[in-house]
């Protein structure tokens, strides 16, 4: 970290501000195109026309509206929350490899949702988020503590291998729940598999806000999560509540990943790669990280939906494999970097 | 056969005249060896007996030593539980010598091959050919898994060696885990990409049921049996020596180089064609040499043979557990056995990271 | 049982490295080697951090392969001939081993009988016997059932000499044996080493940290310094103040002890120096 924090402070800053524009008219335009492609093809122009002057009589405008729209939405929120939760995560636990879906989050917030399912029947939309966020607080304790008891302590590597045990000791148990109760469980399958077809607009009113709520507390704490990535004793030392900010963030990356998740199924690795390439360009303060963290989050989740959506059309491929398939070869490269 | 002086009393030396055959062998472990023996019989008969078709343990056996009771029960027990049962104990044993041999050529006691990825690269490599080639035929998928297998387990390493330092238990996990996470995402687009109906025969095959073991499936197991376990056996003593580390084994006298390659070889094919068959089972490869450790502490040749037992015994179990819990919805073995895995693998880890940090 | 005994008379170089270039990853660490092992006696390596006694060792006991040169054994390279058979004649215990969990003493003194034996030829009479001398020679029979992993460092570090002994061979290899153990217990050590040689008339090539125990019971000392050797030969000789200066940059005084006649390394620090001259003044 010191090599870039060395770095003439100014032209820093400077780079680091001037990143935002160009992202997100990147962001934008990916948003744009995302609703242009699909099964019908739709000039761009359509597209603006549909967003800023919509006719409901044109039924190219009613695909955008109810179809096409909802999806670049939640695409957007769900990849702006992963990518953010993760470069929280890997601040506070100073693991590179921390990832919502990795340290076992993701699992418990399915697993929650899914023996909701089971024992009460579909659980009303508006509690399903606090359903996942349950099961992602349980889950991410569960790792931690697995971890914190191996001998040598939470280090990245005890946090990953508990995460990776409880995620199959999960995965496990949802399978059976499937088995016994096939018929119910069939749109909860789909959701499994982290994709963004079919997903429901009414989700999106209801987590929205929370997602927003997240964003904005995960930039309000950006600067002392720099502090803490330093250390405990650091972080002390600078005057910082190390106990209540952990908490805290704890609580941020839970609702936030219990919103992606409620949105769109466990999506592995987002959270892992993006703050790692943001961390690329702007080094490592926080402040810059978590909001380049949340539009790099939101392209990128819009870009790997375009690329599912096209890539073997007229079928789709589920957005979750993509991000694992990039994810995955990340993941190596940074267990390799770590071990030297 | 005699016990001579300065052995202790748990111990039992056999001397042939001439001494051709001389072996020290823990008493404890040998008559685990029988205990675990039976229970495994034990459990086969009962699963024999079990199933939307109930049937008396004395008319099984009537009917496996080759009377017809009737029509329906002949074909019940001879086509259907039979075969299924031998494959689960079959699939089981293969399970954990694979898992056996990785531990020791690793020295990690982590090292699963469905958890570094070996099983899910055997397995990439059947759903490739299954939708790629449909009309291949049935007994070339030990094979394809097995070219698989060895791929991902070649990757693994090759990714996890470091040139001074060698292997780390955990940095090994660790990549397999991410190497597997890869591969299941290219399976899983293969399914999407491929036929339906295919992609269906694929996908009950990647959960790990033995449901559909037919003779077919046992004679191919059985045959890679037959081949691969003279060799595990036959390596047990530079096994025995490689848990001290390579430079002391080369000490010692023994082949490290080739016996590495051997035993990973030896451990990806024994994976391999039990994933060829049922599809990955996880955590057998872990609990069996764990819990033959556990039973009874022997040298590497007796511990290989409990640790078969113990897989076997474990596959069996939880191929008939999740046949009869929630009859008549059949639940994979393979989910029933990552159950019971994941805790022993927690509490592995727990020592595995006290080793690392020496 | 005493095969040692007949050769420990001999007289003639069994152990011998030459020209010997070695390294890792084309990383060249020793750089033309060329060494004899006296016969019956102890030779001690000794040498900075990454001076390459430890590669040295290595390469002699066919750990690492050399880029060139040979390193031979009664005439024969070692790193040619059948692996079994080297390990009949020369033993190595490396560096810090580490036993498999709750492995017994007995047990893993039995492995040390490897490569006389077959798969089902593990407890012969001979292996037997040979396992319980090495146990008793190490001084650790009465450890023979309890897990090595409950033992003290020295314990533990005799077991492994005992595995290396049941091995019946006339060579030994050791890489650091002493190291991260008490000074006690490393004397003890030294002791049983240099019994081994002069009462057993085996054939001993010791790497040391210990400068100090190094002069003390070496036969033959071997100096080491970038990869090459400095000096070899009878500490009487080659263990002086100037050496010291030369390979390990240590400003040092050597002293002979009044009573044991061993030579003594004692190091001078800015600290000591400044001591030395105010007690001058």
């Amino acid at each position: 970290m010191s090599a870039a924090a060395h770095e003439p402070q100014a032209r820093m800053h400077f780079a680091a501000f001037s990143g935002v524009p160009v992202l997100l008219g990147i962001t934008v335009l990916l948003f744009a195109l995302h609703i242009a492609v699909g099964a019908k093809p739709l000039p761009l122009g359509t597209v603006l026309e549909a967003i800023f002057a919509r006719d409901a009589t044109v039924f190219d405008h009613m695909i955008i509206w109810d179809l096409r729209l909802p999806r670049a939405l939640i695409a957007l929120a769900v990849g702006a929350s992963l990518a953010v939760s993760g470069a929280l995560m890997q601040g506070v636990t100073r693991n590179p490899l921390a990832d919502p879906g990795i340290l076992g989050l993701m699992a418990g917030a399915s697993f929650a949702v899914v023996v909701t399912a089971f024992f009460f029947g579909t659980a009303p939309l508006v509690f399903l988020p606090w359903i996942a966020a349950a099961g992602a607080l349980v889950a991410a304790l569960v790792v931690y503590f697995i971890a914190l008891w191996a001998p040598g302590g939470a280090t990245p590597l005890t946090l990953t291998l508990s995460g990776a045990a409880i995620t199959a000791f999960l995965s496990a148990i949802i399978s059976i729940a499937h088995l016994l109760n096939e018929d119910s469980f069939e749109n909860l399958r789909v959701w499994l598999s982290g994709s963004l077809a079919g997903r429901d607009i009414e989700m999106l009113y209801i987590t929205g806000p929370w997602i927003a709520v997240g964003l904005l507390v995960a930039f309000s704490l950006a600067r002392q999560v720099t502090a803490l990535a330093m250390g405990d004793d650091v972080a002390k030392g600078l005057g910082v509540k190390t106990g209540w900010l952990k908490a805290q963030l704890l609580i941020t990356v839970v609702v936030l990943t219990a919103c992606a998740v409620a949105l769109a199924g466990p999506m592995g690795f987002v959270g892992l790669v993006i703050p790692h390439v943001v961390r690329l360009f702007v080094g490592s303060d926080y402040r810059w990280i978590v909001p380049y963290s949340a539009i790099l989050g939101a392209a990128y989740l819009l870009g790997v939906d375009i690329i599912a959506r096209i890539a073997i059309a007229p079928r789709e491929i589920s957005t979750g494999i993509i991000t694992a398939m990039v994810g995955a070869p990340v993941f190596i490269h940074l267990v390799r970097m770590r071990a030297r | 056969m005699s016990t001579s002086a300065g052995t202790a009393s748990d111990h039992v030396v056999i001397r042939s005249r001439g001494e051709r055959v001389a072996l020290r062998l823990p008493v404890r472990a040998l008559v685990a060896v029988g205990v675990l023996a039976v229970l495994l019989l034990a459990v086969i008969g009962v699963s024999l007996t079990v199933g939307s078709y109930g049937i008396e343990l004395e008319t099984v056996i009537t009917t496996l030593t080759g009377t017809t009771v009737s029509d329906a029960i002949d074909n019940v027990v001879w086509q259907f539980r039979f075969p299924r049962t031998l494959a689960a104990a079959l699939v089981g044993a293969m399970m954990a010598l694979s898992g056996g041999a990785l531990q020791n050529v690793t020295r990690n006691g982590l090292a699963d091959p469905s958890l570094v990825g070996i099983s899910q690269g055997a397995a990439l490599a059947v759903v490739f050919a299954i939708v790629a080639a449909p009309g291949l035929d049935y007994s070339w998928r030990p094979i394809i898994a097995f070219s698989g297998a060895l791929a991902v387990a070649t990757l693994v390493q090759a990714l996890s060696y470091q040139r001074r330092r060698g292997n780390n238990a955990i940095r090994f996990i660790l990549l397999g885990i991410g190497v597997s996470a890869f591969i299941s995402s290219i399976t899983s687009a293969l399914l999407t990409y491929g036929d339906i109906d295919r992609a269906i025969s694929a996908l009950s095959w990647l959960a790990g049921s033995i449901n559909a073991a037919s003779w077919t499936d046992v004679q191919i197991l059985f045959v890679w049996c037959v081949v691969l376990s003279p060799l595990v056996l036959g390596l047990t003593r530079i096994m025995s020596v490689l848990r001290m580390g390579e430079d002391t084994a080369v000490g010692l006298g023994a082949p490290v180089k080739w016996v590495r390659y051997a035993l990973i070889c030896v451990g990806v094919g024994f994976a391999a064609a039990a994933t060829a068959i049922v599809g990955p089972l996880g955590f057998v490869g872990l609990l069996a040499p764990h819990a033959a450790r556990r039973i009874a502490r022997s040298g590497v040749g007796l511990h290989t043979v409990l640790t078969a037992l113990c897989g076997a015994l474990l596959v069996a179990l939880a191929d008939l557990v999740g046949r009869a819990a929630f009859a008549p919805i059949q639940i994979p073995a393979g989910l029933i056995t990552a159950i019971i895995g994941v805790p022993v693998f927690v509490y592995l880890l727990q020592r595995a990271a006290a080793k690392s940090h020496l | 049982m005493a095969a040692w005994n007949e050769n420990g008379a001999d007289t003639g170089i069994r152990l011998a490295a030459s020209a010997l270039c070695a390294g890792y990853d084309g990383a060249s660490i020793l750089s033309d080697i060329d060494l004899t092992i006296p016969t019956g006696k102890m030779s001690v390596l000794v040498g900075a951090n990454g001076s390459g006694k430890s590669t040295l060792l290595k390469t002699m006991a066919r750990i690492l392969t050399p880029s060139s040169g040979t390193v031979l054994l009664d005439g024969k390279s070692v790193h040619a001939a059948k692996t079994r058979d080297v390990a009949r004649k020369m033993g190595l215990l490396p560096q810090g081993p580490i036993a498999p969990e709750g492995l017994t003493v007995r047990e893993l003194v039995a492995q040390g009988r490897f490569p006389h034996q077959g798969l089902m030829r593990q407890w012969t009479r001979e292996d037997e016997d040979a396992v319980n001398a090495a146990m008793a020679t190490a001084g650790i029979t009465e450890f023979a059932d309890r897990p090595v992993d409950s033992l003290s460092g020295g314990q533990r570090q005799r077991c492994w000499i005992a595995m290396v002994l049941a091995q019946e061979t006339d060579l030994l290899l050791l890489d650091e044996p002493t190291t991260f153990l008490d000074l006690k217990v490393q004397v003890d050590l030294m002791e049983l080493l240099a019994d081994l040689a002069h009462a057993r008339g085996r054939t001993l090539v010791i790497v040391l940290h210990e400068l100090s125990l190094a002069a003390a019971y070496a036969d033959h000392l071997v100096m080491m310094k970038d990869g090459r050797i400095v000096c070899a030969g009878a500490p009487e000789t080659i263990f002086t103040a100037e050496r010291l200066k030369h390979v390990f940059d240590l400003e040092a005084r050597v002293v002979r002890d009044a009573e044991t006649g061993h030579l003594v390394c004692v190091p001078l620090g800015a600290h000591a120096r400044r001591k030395a001259s105010v007690r001058v003044a």
